[in-house]
């Protein structure tokens, strides 16, 4: 059955690659130079501070990569709320109810009450939930790291004690984004058997149609009902790239 | 006949005898200095008159004069010979000497202590003194200075002795120390847990305190006392004041740029640059640099626009608790709920699915 499907879908833009790309590496310094901060006490925490040529340089990449990411993250919802008004693209990022059920249903199939599994669209629950944890995530980790980086201008409109709240929350969403990253993402996309060893297709923006078909079925019907039956997958591969067409926040 | 009156007085030689010895040992009898040596009292027979001078080159004069007195009392009063110090001078009529003026009198014999004291003059060698003295700088106190030559008593009986030694020359600093809430108990009221000079700048290996490696011991300086569980709890304080101190920003900077031995870009503040240095007070003091009235000026000397609102970020060094910092224990309490939460469900689904993909081959 396989061999038979050996075309590919365009799954992500250049552009979303790219905003891939650069909140991973971001994602990379900022924990490696916010870590260190978060357990400074820490023999392992003092030498990667000493290393990377000590607290003041730490703090600098660390502000630095936290604009960057800011920057990123504004050009993402930017574009995004611009494709939306411009009806270039559906939200099929928004949570719906039909994702609570397969949730339920694939944890029903989990614990083996049930051999019945969810049929997704273009991003199941389990990729929502990691998208919505970023956008939540990431407010926070902004809101609370802008405060902690100008704290005098945050406190002439909000009482002091928002800073060290700001302290507390930032070091800690961070802990939480880390391991959320470390134990879900990397599950996802390198050690779930699904895709060990590697999930290659925010990279490269291609999916195989056999997973697509098994990991999407609900997209990959419509892709084709779209296309009609004749419409090769390398063909819809090409269309999907020209247009804003494969998007995060689209789903009907 | 003389010889016949004694051999037919023999109550006559014997009087002749304790008279004669009486006469012998009278200088240093009527000097009360019965616990200095013979040797001594040999020298004191010219250094006891008051009006022996050495006239220097400068022509400052120099008083030769030993008050035998003060020379018994002292600590070494029954352990040294002149010579023991004065090394030099072991013959009479004295090798001639000379000096171009005062301070190169008291130069010339400064290395005399090291004798005896060699641990003490080694450290003074890492002295702010001794720096500014190799640099030139003839003022910088010599071992005499602070502890006197023929007179030397043990330098902190009283305790006081010790501060009132410094302020010979650092008198402004004293003048603040006597006011502030360490120089107050101890100068007035006697209350000897509180530090002289020398607890925190320590006595023959002064540290110059001017410098960042210096500022950046501070904590560790005032921490020595002020996590004394035992002497905090005398005076009701609270020995957490380190602990919170290097948890929060400025502390966690200090600690690290401490490490890191390399000159920082910018000092962050330590204990005395909120509570003050000499002139630190009691925090309940109405005119207390970190009362809350005048905490923001406090912050402003680091941070220029902090506003009324800014000195709030400071928990005072209490731990957030309800009563204390709400905003921030709550925060606090929601994630070490939050992230436990979040974290088992996502270990949960992960072994489940693992479990499945296992059951379905």
């Amino acid at each position: 059955m396989a061999q038979a499907k050996e075309g590919y879908f365009t799954r992500f833009s250049v552009r979303q690659r790219l905003e891939h790309l650069l909140i991973m590496v971001l994602f990379l310094v900022l924990a490696l130079t916010g870590f260190p901060q978060k357990f400074f006490t820490a023999g392992w925490a003092q030498w990667l501070i000493l290393h990377l040529g000590g607290i003041d340089r730490v703090r600098w990449l660390h502000r630095m990569s936290g604009i960057l990411f800011s920057v990123v993250a504004l050009e993402h919802g930017g574009v995004v709320l611009l494709l939306v008004l411009m009806k270039r693209i559906q939200l099929n990022m928004v949570p719906s109810k039909k994702d609570f059920w397969d949730a339920i249903v694939t944890l029903r199939y989990y614990l083996g009450l049930s051999e019945e599994q969810a049929r997704f669209g273009r991003y199941d629950y389990r990729q929502k939930f990691e998208y919505w944890g970023l956008i939540f995530g990431g407010v926070i980790m902004m809101m609370t790291g802008f405060i902690l980086y100008f704290p005098t201008l945050f406190a002439r409109f909000l009482t002091g004690e928002v800073i060290p709240a700001a302290q507390v929350a930032h070091s800690n969403e961070g802990l939480l984004a880390f391991l959320v990253v470390i134990l879900w993402h990397i599950y996802n996309a390198h050690l779930s058997p699904d895709v060990f060893p590697f999930d290659a297709s925010i990279f490269t923006g291609r999916i195989s149609e056999e997973r697509m078909e098994h990991e999407h079925p609900l997209e990959y019907a419509r892709v084709v009902a779209e296309k009609g039956e004749s419409a090769s997958p390398e063909e819809i591969a090409d269309e999907g790239s020209s247009k804003e067409k494969s998007d995060e926040p689209s789903s009907e | 006949m003389t010889m016949d009156a004694q051999k037919h007085q023999p109550m006559g030689w014997l009087i002749g005898a304790v008279v004669g010895a009486l006469f012998l040992l009278l200088p240093a009898m009527l000097l009360a200095a019965e616990s200095v040596s013979p040797e001594v009292q040999f020298c004191l027979n010219c250094h006891s008159n008051k009006t022996l001078e050495l006239v220097l080159q400068s022509g400052e004069k120099r008083s030769l004069y030993v008050d035998v007195d003060s020379f018994a009392r002292s600590v070494h009063g029954d352990k040294l010979r002149c010579t023991d110090c004065h090394g030099d001078i072991s013959t009479f009529p004295h090798p001639t000497r000379s000096f171009k003026n005062l301070r190169q009198f008291t130069l010339a014999y400064y290395e005399s202590c090291k004798g005896c004291h060699f641990d003490n003059y080694t450290k003074s060698l890492d002295s702010v003194h001794y720096a500014i003295l190799s640099k030139g700088d003839l003022r910088a106190p010599l071992c005499v200075d602070c502890h006197g030559a023929h007179d030397v008593a043990p330098p902190a009986v009283p305790r006081s002795r010790v501060s009132r030694t410094c302020s010979r020359c650092h008198q402004e600093v004293y003048r603040r120390y006597a006011r502030s809430v360490h120089g107050k108990v101890l100068l007035q009221d006697g209350n000897v847990d509180a530090p002289v000079c020398a607890d925190c700048h320590r006595s023959h290996n002064i540290e110059d305190p001017r410098t960042v490696v210096f500022h950046l011991k501070t904590p560790e300086l005032c921490a020595r006392c002020h996590t004394d569980e035992k002497l905090m709890a005398k005076y009701g304080l609270s020995t957490n004041v380190l602990k919170t101190y290097l948890k929060d920003f400025h502390g966690m900077t200090a600690s690290l740029h401490k490490r890191e031995q390399i000159t920082p870009s910018a000092v962050t503040a330590v204990c005395t640059d909120c509570h003050g240095v000499h002139d630190i007070l009691a925090v309940k003091d109405p005119s207390s640099t970190v009362m809350k009235a005048n905490l923001v000026r406090v912050c402003q000397k680091c941070h220029a626009d902090a506003t009324e609102n800014f000195p709030a970020a400071w928990l005072s060094h209490y731990e957030p608790s309800p009563k204390r910092a709400p905003l921030v224990y709550y925060v606090k309490l929601f994630y070490q709920i939050f992230i436990p939460f979040v974290v088992l469900g996502l270990v949960l689904q992960i072994l489940l699915h693992i479990w499945r993909v296992v059951v379905n081959r």
